[in-house]
């Protein structure tokens, strides 16, 4: 047998290796793309009742006497005007059967705490409806609409709510909407108004002061580590601290936010500026990580060619290396912002999980952000909650896109420039 | 064929190291990476305006000698340099001697072309800018236009300034890094081996402008080849194992060599 025919006989078992190899590849690939596309799935199928809400029409008489508003009244006294009554007597009319005190408290319970402010809003835009009577389109309580998105299967309605339920139902009373209220408020009690913009700004903010604190402090450090440093025992220290700090558990940073910025620096708690600041600590070593081996990817000889040109060591570094490592340097840190931005437990610490209702207006104004607001959503009861769980899930993940997104359009553009 | 072979000495130089009007003058070096010395007891001048070449086999020490030139080697931490070095009477190692100014007095050039990921014109601009060497556009202009028509290279770039010089062939960027450098004029050029990645085309282009250069520049260029050692240079240096064996008129150490090795490694017999 000669070598050819030796290696003849054993290509066979070679490319039937490669083969096997490949399908085993593969099959990693799929399942990972299968266990995303089921989680999506799910999420997406979850999600959507929470991007549509239910309405209910009731015809409204604008009755001062009911308001109690006297004759001529200042516009601030509409603030406290009873619309709540006005609701009231609209639902009477619609059930004149219902008389028992309980049942007529039953009876309120299937519209939104909210109505009588959607009414005041109505009224104050709009002053010459007072007296009349029109047909306005009110939210209902969360555990009516739960009950109409579920097919009637779920919700916590009694029997004498179902049949007046089924009863305006008949009467083509009810409407489903987009639930563009879900964007535009913050968090609530009631399911019905609980909005997720509070936590993305909560987010916003929060990765903004993340971004601003630990972009520089990471790109300097790592520009000081691989250009300028000297090689000795210290740096050898500091390199392991870094590589250590990595691997801390984050709720380890959460305490220490705790103890050194609220307890001893003062910084207000619950505010996007604390956990930025915790979240810029956490994500400070995986970006001087990355921005260190970005670093040491740029040839030499791109250092010796600016350095035989009688530039200087710093001018080196920043004319040169840092654009030629901004791509990885960019990529380390949207990674970094990433992990940031689904980072609950350290955010738990610093108080970030307190019930908020407001909008953030900037870094010092309490807020919760998205992470957290989805373990509150999934640690409440109420049964609209899971699909708001889900919307906020979805949101999270939008944001995560839209980052990674920046993060590839970010690397072509520096890619482009040399 | 080893070292051990040959009678004759190997410890002290044979021809003349020495010239009357020396550019850089080079006593008693020593270079060592940590503890492994890599140059031994080199003692040479380079003439002004002259074009001396660097021959030698692999890792004989040629391109670390030319590295400590222009103190490009104080970038390696291990690397030390004991002995005198002197461009124009001033020791370039000594303490009042900024390594960023003697890098604009001496120039370099390498081995792999290596021009920076931009223009053409921002690469040749770039060191001009850097020392602050012209006033306004209208003199960086002039000083590109110049530096590129100095390196032969100004034809063939002259429309497409502003694309990105990585996209050059090999020998236009090797040209374009001898423009980058001669932009700053410098006093002294040092080329490590600059056509040792290029084909026989770009190579004669680059050793026409070699001796072009060297009426306003003092040249030393390390190579391989020793056909372009015999074509560029007016002088040129045998290194062996760390040490210069021979040093001595081009024609006369190709034709007439005085020490075994060089004639060995001349006649191909070695390295």
């Amino acid at each position: 047998m000669n070598n050819t025919e030796k290696i003849k006989k054993s290509l066979n078992k070679r490319y039937r290796k490669e083969k096997r190899f490949r399908l085993l590849s593969l099959l990693a690939v799929l399942t990972g793309f299968a266990c995303l596309f089921i989680l999506l799935v799910d999420m997406i199928i979850k999600a959507l009742p929470a991007f549509i809400q239910t309405e209910v029409k009731l015809d409204i008489h604008f009755d001062q006497e009911k308001l109690e508003l006297a004759a001529h009244f200042e516009p601030e006294e509409l603030q406290n005007a009873n619309f709540r009554g006005l609701i009231k007597q609209s639902l009477q009319q619609r059930f004149p059967t219902v008389r028992k005190r309980s049942d007529k408290r039953a009876l309120m319970r299937l519209i939104s705490v909210d109505a009588e402010y959607q009414l005041r809003d109505k009224l104050q835009a709009e002053p010459q409806l007072l007296g009349e009577t029109v047909p306005i389109w009110l939210l209902v309580d969360d555990d009516v609409d739960t009950y109409l998105k579920s097919d009637k299967q779920f919700g916590r309605v009694s029997q004498k709510q179902i049949a007046w339920i089924t009863e305006l139902e008949q009467q083509e009373r009810f409407q489903k909407r987009f639930n563009y209220w879900f964007f535009q408020t913050g968090d609530s009690r009631e399911p019905e108004l609980a909005g997720i913009l509070g936590a993305v700004m909560g987010s916003f903010y929060t990765l903004l002061v993340t971004l601003l604190l630990s972009f520089p402090i990471g790109v300097m450090a790592a520009v000081y580590l691989e250009e300028f440093a000297p090689r000795n025992r210290w740096i050898d220290l500091i390199e392991v601290n870094i590589n250590n700090l990595a691997a801390v558990p984050s709720i380890v940073f959460g305490l220490l936010g705790l103890a050194v910025f609220i307890n001893f620096f003062g910084v207000p708690r619950s505010a996007p500026l604390v956990g930025g600041m915790v979240l810029a600590l956490m994500t400070l070593p995986t970006i001087i990580i990355a921005s260190r081996s970005a670093i040491k990817a740029v040839s030499p000889s791109m250092r010796e060619a600016a350095l035989g040109l009688g530039a200087s060591k710093v001018q080196v570094a920043f004319h040169h290396v840092v654009p030629l490592a901004m791509p990885g340097i960019l990529t380390g840190t949207i990674i970094g912002l990433a992990q940031a931005l689904g980072e609950t437990a350290p955010l738990l610490m610093i108080g970030m999980v307190a019930f908020i209702v407001d909008i953030p207006q900037g870094v010092t104004d309490a807020a919760t952000v998205l992470p957290v607001q989805i373990y509150l959503w999934a640690d409440s009861p109420e049964r609209a909650f899971v699909a708001k769980t889900a919307a906020a899930i979805l949101v999270l993940l939008l944001f995560l896109v839209a980052m990674n997104g920046l993060a590839v359009w970010l690397r072509k553009k520096f890619e482009r420039m040399f | 064929m080893t070292t051990t072979n040959i009678e004759q000495k190997v410890n002290e130089t044979w021809g003349k190291p020495f010239v009357d009007n020396a550019k850089i003058s080079i006593r008693n070096m020593d270079v060592f990476y940590a503890d492994k010395q890599a140059v031994f007891d080199v003692n040479l001048d380079i003439a002004k305006h002259e074009v001396i070449a660097l021959i030698g086999p692999s890792g004989c020490g040629k391109s670390t000698f030319l590295r400590c030139l222009n103190r490009m080697n104080d970038t390696i931490p291990i690397c030390r340099v004991a002995g005198d070095i002197s461009l124009d009477g001033e020791n370039i190692y000594d303490t009042n001697m900024d390594p960023v100014l003697l890098r604009a007095r001496v120039g370099m050039v390498f081995q792999k072309p290596n021009p920076f990921p931009k223009s053409v014109y921002e690469n040749v601009a770039y060191g001009p800018r850097l020392h602050g060497l012209a006033l306004n556009r209208a003199e960086l202009d002039d000083i590109v236009v110049t530096s590129l028509k100095k390196a032969g290279l100004y034809n063939e770039v002259k429309d497409r300034l502003h694309s990105i010089a990585t996209g050059l062939s090999g020998g236009q960027q090797q040209r374009l890094c001898i423009a980058r450098t001669i932009a700053i004029s410098p006093e002294v050029i040092l080329m490590d081996e600059p056509a040792s990645a290029l084909d026989p085309i770009a190579t004669a282009i680059i050793e026409e402008l070699i001796d072009e250069l060297r009426k306003n520049y003092t040249i030393a260029i390390v190579t391989h080849s020793m056909q372009q050692a015999a074509r560029v240079s007016q002088r040129t240096a045998y290194f062996h194992l760390g040490r210069i064996i021979e040093v001595g008129e081009t024609s006369q150490i190709f034709t007439n060599p005085q020490h075994e090795l060089t004639e060995n490694y001349i006649t191909g017999r070695f390295g």
